[in-house]
């Protein structure tokens, strides 16, 4: 019998930034804790399609340095900036907000005392047996941002955090964020992952949410690190009552592009939009998992996520929606919509209801096309050439969820970069 | 201008066209009427380039050259208009974007400079307004939520736009009610010229009275088998396809 993949010991070293006590202490706990711990394998349900192309080699355990140095000048973006390098902040290329109420501080930064508080709320969004290496960015990170909304506190411009990690040797960046939204707050972060340099390593980024009544938060996530980069990330949301989180992410395939997202709808009134548009082209590879839970009665969730695969590529989609027992009057709508580029290329989608409540509304719907052929001869025959037909025929496939994202900026940046990568996909056609 | 000669033509293994031929000169209007099976929409889709339908044999020369051979967003830069007679939509891509290409393409193709999207807006507004179109339209999807008679007078628009060489309008009239036509009609009527051809595909002669053709065909399984001037409409409509020895199958057909 084969023994079990465990996770190299390689992986388990001791830190080597200063973090406040409490939030070493438990970073050690977490360390201990997965010792041994075995990875996951194509016979573990969640991780099926995406086990092979996890290398946690010991080469990628080391940590990436940190540094103070930006390589490329990030262009200008219109709002708040903060620059996290390899994991750990930038201060001189951050711009942070001051506006009353906001509080944004690096872990390294915190008194023992805050450290200590959120030292105990760490992981608490995130079901640990879902998203089991979200665990190693906890034993891991060197640093982390720590945002805090005061009560009615309301964050004017867009806040962009570009992680970026520079692959220019091989290891390992564990970005951290931890989100704590007081009632009646609003806040609009868009986290923007990116790298430079080809040697293999592996980001594992973790981001927190917690909403408390009637907050608002939007996320952004923009996924687009280089062809040399595996990207393991986990996002989790708490809301209180009144609460509405919005999640867009855009993504870009990769060797290995994986995300969890996690929304827990806590208290009645609770709402949620989760949005996600993915493209893959080449050998790339992008798995969403996203997990809703209607906890309380009288929520809402609606989640659309569309994949655009290419070449030999692989898309994934895992919806899962679960209502439980005292969630009446819950309204959940998950939809998923896929377009396959080329016979090589493989998408899967697994849509799931798990309902224990009997006065809900809940829906699902997947579907899986190719382009329309009628619509493609309309465009051609006038004028329009086939490959930019093509282009335009897909691009519309998801324009529209980019269109949901309300931040212009962000559509801005996304569509040419979008077009850019759809257009390259018609190439050899 | 356009010169057909015994084209042949099958869709699915099915032959629809079976030698057909035909002239037209620049500065003519021509109509083709038949039944519905008689290969009219065939045809249309043969010389704008529908992968779908195979030609079997024939050649069909534009301006002195192959056009046969030529990709269709070819034909297209090089003149060839195809007003459907299903117009497609299309969400997420808005008619000004699909537009402001399709005008851009076929400058491209003819050496000019491209418009910019100022240009192009001025442009298609003013157009838009020749066939009774809201400007607003623009921002929709192509032809998305589109009435029957709002779809027909966007293909005419479109042609307005192009400025085709030869413009083919499939069954324009069918879906349109008589003020829809009429606006329809003027739009195709404006496009008349001395260096410009159009060909109508259609069933009833009902459109002839407002665009009215200088030559009449009558298709029937794939083959022109009379031809006239626009006496020749008013005659099919007084008598049917009947006397010419055709069985209609227009009303058991879809």
């Amino acid at each position: 019998m084969k023994s079990v993949p465990m996770l190299s010991s390689a992986f388990l070293a001791p830190a080597g930034q200063s973090l406040p006590q409490p939030l070493l202490e438990l970073r050690q706990q977490r360390g201990t804790a997965l010792v041994d711990m075995p990875l996951p394998t194509r016979k573990t349900e969640n991780w099926k399609y995406s086990s092979r192309y996890l290398q946690l080699t010991d080469a990628i355990a080391a940590s990436l340095p940190v540094s103070d140095r930006i390589d490329t000048p990030l262009a200008k973006v219109p709002g708040y900036q903060v620059v996290i390098r390899n994991g750990v902040m930038v201060p001189s290329a951050s711009t942070l907000p001051a506006v009353e109420g906001v509080t944004i501080s690096r872990f390294a930064d915190l008194s023992d005392e805050v450290a200590s508080s959120l030292a105990e709320r760490l992981d608490n969004t995130l079901d640990a047996n879902a998203v089991q290496l979200a665990r190693l960015n906890t034993a891991r990170f060197e640093d982390g941002l720590y945002i805090r909304l005061a009560p009615e506190a309301v964050l004017d411009q867009p806040l962009f955090i570009i992680y970026e990690t520079d692959a220019s040797q091989s290891g390992s960046a564990y970005p951290r964020l931890y989100v704590e939204a007081g009632h009646h707050s609003q806040a609009t972060i868009v986290e923007e992952f990116l790298s430079t340099g080809s040697e293999a390593a592996l980001v594992n980024a973790v981001s927190e949410f917690t909403l408390a009544d009637s907050a608002q938060i939007t996320n952004v996530r923009l996924s687009a690190d280089g062809e040399s980069v595996q990207h393991i990330g986990a996002t989790g949301a708490r809301l209180q009552g009144h609460a509405r989180f919005e999640s867009h992410c855009v993504g870009f395939g990769g060797p290995l592009r994986r995300h969890d997202l996690q929304v827990r709808l806590e208290k009645p009134g609770a709402e949620c939009l989760l949005n996600g548009a993915v493209v893959t082209q080449g050998r790339q590879h992008y798995d969403n998992h996203t997990t809703i839970e209607h906890i309380a009665p009288h929520c809402n969730s609606e989640e659309n996520y569309r994949n655009i695969a290419a070449g030999q590529s692989h898309a994934i989609f895992r919806g899962r929606i679960h209502i439980h027992r005292d969630a009446q009057k819950s309204n959940g709508h998950m939809n998923n919509k896929n377009l396959l580029l080329s016979s090589g290329a493989e998408i899967d989608t697994k849509p799931e209801l798990e309902i224990y409540a009997d006065d809900v509304k809940c829906a699902h719907g997947a579907t899986i096309g190719q382009l329309d052929e009628e619509s493609l001869f309309y465009l051609v025959a006038r004028g329009i050439p086939r490959r930019e037909a093509q282009t335009l025929l897909t691009m519309a496939f998801i324009n529209e969820l980019i269109q949901q994202i309300p931040v212009a900026a962000v559509r801005d940046a996304s569509l040419p970069r979008l077009n850019q990568f759809i257009d390259q996909t018609f190439e050899e056609a | 201008m356009l010169s057909i000669k015994n084209l042949h033509a099958s869709v699915e293994g099915k032959q629809i066209l079976n030698g057909l031929s035909l002239e037209i000169k620049a500065g003519e209007v021509h109509a083709i009427m038949g039944p519905n099976g008689s290969g009219k929409s065939t045809l249309s889709q043969v010389l704008a380039g529908n992968e779908a339908f195979e030609v079997t044999e024939g050649e069909v020369l534009m301006d002195g050259t192959n056009l046969l051979d030529k990709a269709t967003e070819v034909r297209a830069q090089e003149g060839l208009f195809l007003a459907f007679q299903y117009p497609v939509e299309i969400p997420g891509v808005s008619n000004m974007q699909f537009l402001h290409t399709s005008v851009n393409a076929l400058r491209k193709h003819r050496g000019e400079p491209e418009l910019n999207a100022a240009e192009f807006i001025k442009l298609a507004r003013e157009t838009s307004k020749q066939v009774d179109l809201d400007p607003s339209f623009l921002k929709r999807g192509v032809n998305e939520g589109f009435s029957g008679g709002e779809k027909k007078r966007n293909e005419i628009m479109q042609a307005l736009l192009l400025q085709p060489r030869l413009a083919i309008l499939d069954e324009t009239d069918s879906g349109l009610d008589i003020d829809a036509l009429k606006v329809v009609s003027d739009g195709v009527n404006a496009l008349r010229s001395a260096d410009r051809a159009i060909l109508m595909i259609t069933h009833y002669q009902r459109l002839l009275n407002y665009i009215v053709p200088d030559f009449v065909h009558v298709l029937s399984e794939g083959k022109i088998i009379k031809s006239g001037g626009r006496e020749l409409a008013l005659e099919l409509e007084e008598r049917g396809y009947g006397w010419l020895g055709i069985k209609d199958d227009a009303e058991t057909a879809s």
